[in-house]
């Protein structure tokens, strides 16, 4: 098993927490943005064998976007924007494929991370969404390599199968 | 060197109001709300320790589950559970950056070492790295070791690949090994904080001595654990 909302959500959360380090008037059109998108790539009749490399795609998304936290200087709207865009793409096309429309649900409400993440912020501690970022940034991490190793991942029949 | 001096470099907690009033000393000889706090954390040390067992966090034996299995794991084996605290209580005595720095370095070099066990690289005995663990980060924090932030990041990430492997050649297994990965990550952060939390004492009348002895008795079960690994 490794579908559903899991991992959407966690690219969702994981835009939420960098968009706490964009400037305000980038938080409205990246949600709607990712929201958006998120819809209509979950609606799109995507391929079924491009699955493995759509969970990559999320996978590498969560990381990438995570690893953003960590930016020397504010992220710019743009940025902000187009980072929701590439969530959005990617979690609606591992909706489509192995999700439910109630998953894009699940997964949408994780960007609402934003609101604790800029709220501790402006409190002068970003080390502590930096610190949850790097959580799923090895959440990713592992399961991105998990599928790309020569190993039989438990959700897959083994030879004694 | 004294012990309110190595720890000259940690946060200033007291500027930020925490536990305000939580040690005040009773005149009348009554139990304080600074014993109730010590006796608390001893408790917990206690519980840690004689609880679970060296082996039992990485038994690799029937995965079968998500974020649940991942998250109990952790805290289900005293050796891991204490590594972890220690990570956080010796971020606490080192200050900034390390206060933060460690548990970011920690689960980013464990995956590293998670990816090293899945591919079966060969390491020495994984289970005497993580005792060893227990007892260097115990002993660093019953000595006040004030290491310099390169030192420590690499001390800790040194282990981090141990306890990376032990959990990487498990997470194939699992049957929703994201699930079981979120699960363990957040555990393992949850400990990291604990570790930062009981940290918070270092600033507190005597709570240097209190931190320091819980390094003591982490170090001791560290060479317990480390006794295990080689005997059996």
């Amino acid at each position: 098993m490794r579908g559903g909302a899991l991992p959407p959500a966690l690219l969702c959360a994981s835009v939420g927490l960098a968009l706490a380090f964009a400037p305000r008037r980038a938080w409205l059109p990246s949600l709607v943005t990712v929201t958006l998108t998120t819809v209509v790539f979950a609606a799109l009749p995507i391929p079924a064998n491009w699955l493995e490399g759509v969970f990559l795609g999320c996978w590498a998304s969560v990381a990438a976007t995570a690893a953003m936290v960590h930016l020397p200087r504010d992220m710019a709207v743009s940025g902000a924007v187009g980072l929701s865009f590439n969530a959005g793409l990617w979690s609606g096309a591992e909706v489509a494929l192995a999700g439910s429309r109630l998953d894009i649900a699940k997964a949408l409400v994780c960007v609402l991370m934003l609101v604790p993440a800029a709220f501790v912020v402006d409190w002068r501690a970003p080390i502590i969404v930096k610190v949850v970022a790097s959580w799923l940034l090895a959440v990713a991490l592992l399961a991105a390599t998990l599928q790309v190793l020569p190993v039989t991942p438990g959700y897959l029949p083994d030879h004694m199968d | 060197m004294s012990g309110a001096s190595r720890v000259s470099r940690a946060v200033d907690f007291n500027a930020t109001g925490y536990g305000k009033g939580l040690f005040d000393v009773n005149a009348s000889g009554q139990m304080t709300r600074c014993s109730h706090s010590r006796v608390a954390i001893a408790a917990c040390a206690a519980v840690a320790l004689f609880t679970g067992s060296s082996a039992e966090a990485h038994m690799g034996t029937g995965l079968a589950g998500g974020f649940e299995s991942g998250f109990k794991h952790p805290l289900t084996g005293a050796d891991h559970l204490l590594a972890m605290v220690s990570v956080g209580l010796w971020g606490a005595f080192l200050g900034r950056p390390l206060i933060f720095a460690l548990p970011v370095v920690f689960p980013a070099v464990m995956v590293a070492g998670a990816v090293m066990g899945m591919l079966g690289v060969p390491l020495p005995p994984v289970e005497m790295g993580v005792a060893l663990s227990v007892s260097v980060l115990g002993g660093c924090i019953a000595f006040s070791v004030n290491a310099p932030v390169w030192l420590a990041s690499l001390i800790v990430a040194i282990f981090a690949i141990f306890h990376g492997y032990a959990h990487g050649k498990e997470l194939p297994s699992a049957a929703d090994p994201v699930g079981y990965s979120l699960g363990f990550v957040l555990a393992t952060g949850s400990l990291h904080v604990l570790g930062i939390g009981i940290g918070l004492l270092n600033h507190r009348p005597g709570g240097v001595r209190v931190t320091r002895g819980l390094g003591v008795l982490i170090a001791g079960a560290g060479v317990w654990f480390l006794y295990k690994a080689v005997a059996f």
